[in-house]
């Protein structure tokens, strides 16, 4: 006798997402630059606001960070990262 | 004469977040009144399990809601002897709940560190969420509480099913295959209808409804009974406080360990003595190994990919512990977290593996705690303080040394905050390492005449539990990943 099994799986599938389009130039584009609050993120992400500024002629540089590296952005912070062409987000110690 | 009157719904999680506090102030002997907006059941469910010691009168046609014009549940309402509203506190916030304390001239009753946040907010008032819907409140349909049904495998007759479990859903461990007879009597021991969600389980926030729970439950071996404990434990995994998103995804060795209290270690035989961490019986087995399969296969942390453990713990297999609290002279974990000796409770704290200690020489109090602060000295990092709690696990021997020299659970506590700490010599090092860069933040004491920063931030980050046999001098040490509103919480519920 054939045996049926009840799937124990998540079954609720996430809605897959485009990625965003990549940049081809740097030049006049506003960057965002999220810390998630690990000591030194700052130090990195000072060094690359130098080099976007100083270097690719970047429009502007948006500094955000996360409360606490522990849990996912908070919404408002999500907010005001959106309005960037790109974010790069330091990430470890 | 003032008095207060909280309104309060049943399923919302801050309501029972505030209820022990309310407890606390009815007790000191302020007049708290609960106003539930919820049936007589629900109602009673929520006084039996939170063991309100204020009285709770319902709001059927939301006559008060509307009248005192509730916006969020809970909201608290100090009202004078002519019924005037002299102050109105929503949500929960552990600053008013002082303030209000002060008022009816009763000492603070939310400390700091006492494991809940510093504040949360509430849920929209049932009346409110009347007026949204088509239907009266009464008959709300909770169609966001109402997953999907599960759907079923047929396997062929070639197909042994260990294999196919082993392949499709287990971690690395053969498990029972969730076959639908199995299933159908683990959901007989509930009277949950099999599609209501219970939480979301992060970090990939799949939907645990009580049939993909009793699943899970079948594969991990549990006895049908087990679901009452589940049920709970699987609202407190997914309660923010405990922040699951991070103890799953982290690189650290942070494990969710159980530890059950109170009647319902009896009831479903778990094992609390010798061997405790051990492979012993089945409820602790196959309990703590139900909730990392849920974890898994509804949350999604896969060891080979979101869940980012540098090192892993073998908790992970199974991890859950009872309380030993016939040899305990002190008051157990569940009551310190607010509730009554008599009501079951399961917490859960992201722990690293047990470190031991052994002390057989000690013949004092003093003696054994020293040695206990010394392991819990290194917790995280050597150099590393205030950012963390820890559990120690007070072995029997232990205990009676301890107790015999008269020391309560909070001396013991406060002992090892006092005695416990790292020698500022330790910080001369050019090296930098972890922990140097928030020497601004920590506190300078004296421990046995040498300078040191304490290690810990408060005595309640040192969580006390006694367990493990009565033959050995024996306890252990079990520190946290990051703690705080910033990181993950102990969190305790009623069965």
């Amino acid at each position: 006798m054939p045996i049926t099994l009840v799937n124990p799986l998540n079954e609720t599938l996430a809605q897959p997402a485009t990625p965003a389009p990549r940049l081809a130039a740097l030049h006049g584009k506003t960057i965002a630059l999220l810390d998630i609050s690990k000591p030194g993120g700052n130090v990195f992400l000072d060094r690359i606001e130098h080099l976007l500024k100083e270097r690719h002629g970047v429009a502007g540089v948006l500094r955000e960070m996360k409360p606490t590296f522990a849990k996912p952005a908070p919404q408002g912070v999500l907010e005001k990262i959106r309005s960037a062409d790109a974010v790069i987000e330091a990430l470890a110690d | 004469m003032l008095r207060l009157m909280a309104f309060l719904q049943t399923d919302c999680p801050t309501c029972r977040l505030i209820a022990p506090y309310l407890n606390t102030l009815s007790n000191g002997g302020a007049r708290v009144t609960g106003v539930s907006q919820d049936g007589e059941l629900a109602t009673q469910e929520f006084a039996h399990q939170m063991d309100t010691r204020f009285p709770i009168q319902r709001d059927p046609d939301f006559e008060l809601s509307r009248r005192f014009d509730v916006l969020t549940v809970p909201t608290l309402y100090i009202v004078d002897e002519h019924d005037r509203i002299v102050r109105q506190e929503p949500g929960f916030d552990k600053n008013a709940l002082n303030e209000i304390a002060a008022l009816f001239g009763c000492p603070p009753v939310a400390g700091p560190y006492d494991g809940a946040p510093a504040s949360k907010p509430g849920c929209t008032s049932r009346h409110l969420e009347a007026q949204t819907a088509d239907a009266p409140a009464a008959a709300l349909d909770f169609q966001s509480t109402r997953g999907a049904k599960a759907s079923t495998i047929e396997l062929a007759d070639s197909e042994d099913p260990y294999e196919y479990c082993y392949r499709a859903f287990g971690d690395a461990l053969p498990v029972v295959p969730p076959t639908r007879e199995r299933i159908e009597k683990m959901l007989r021991a509930t009277d949950l209808n099999p599609r209501q969600v219970i939480a979301r389980i992060p970090p990939c926030y799949g939907e645990a409804t009580v049939e993909k729970i009793a699943a899970n439950a079948v594969m991990a071996g549990c006895v049908p009974e087990m679901m009452r404990v589940l049920i709970p434990l699987v609202r407190a995994v997914s309660d923010e406080r405990f922040n699951a998103h991070g103890v799953q995804a982290t690189t650290h060795f942070a494990a969710p360990l159980i530890v059950v209290n109170g009647p319902v270690r009896h009831e479903l035989v778990f094992h609390c003595r010798q061997n405790v961490f051990s492979n012993v019986v089945r409820a602790n087995s196959t309990l703590g190994r139900a909730l990392q399969l849920i974890l898994l296969n509804l949350g999604g942390a896969r060891p080979d990919a979101i869940d980012m453990s540098a090192l892993g713990n073998p908790g992970k297999f199974s991890y859950c512990i009872a309380e030993n609290e016939e040899e305990n002279p002190w008051a157990p974990l569940h009551v310190d977290a607010g509730l009554a000796r008599e009501q079951s409770a399961v917490s859960l704290l992201a722990a690293e593996a047990p470190h031991g200690v052994s002390e057989h020489n000690a013949r004092t109090a003093r003696g054994v705690l020293k040695s206990i602060g010394y392991a819990l000295a290194t917790v995280w990092n050597y150099r590393f303080c205030m950012a963390f709690e820890a559990l120690v696990v007070l072995g029997p021997e232990h205990v009676r040394t301890i107790h015999r020299d008269g020391f309560s659970k909070s001396d013991v506590r406060q002992f090892l905050f006092e005695n416990t700490g790292v020698p500022l010599r330790c910080y001369r090092e050019e090296e930098p390492g972890e922990g140097m860069q928030q020497r601004p933040l920590y506190k300078e004491i004296t421990i046995d005449g040498e300078p040191c920063y304490q290690k810990f931030r408060a005595p309640e980050s040192i969580k006390i539990v006694v367990a493990g046999g009565t033959a050995g001098k024996f306890s252990a040490v079990l520190g946290s990943w990051s703690t705080g509103a910033r990181g993950s919480q102990m969190v305790t519920y009623p069965i």
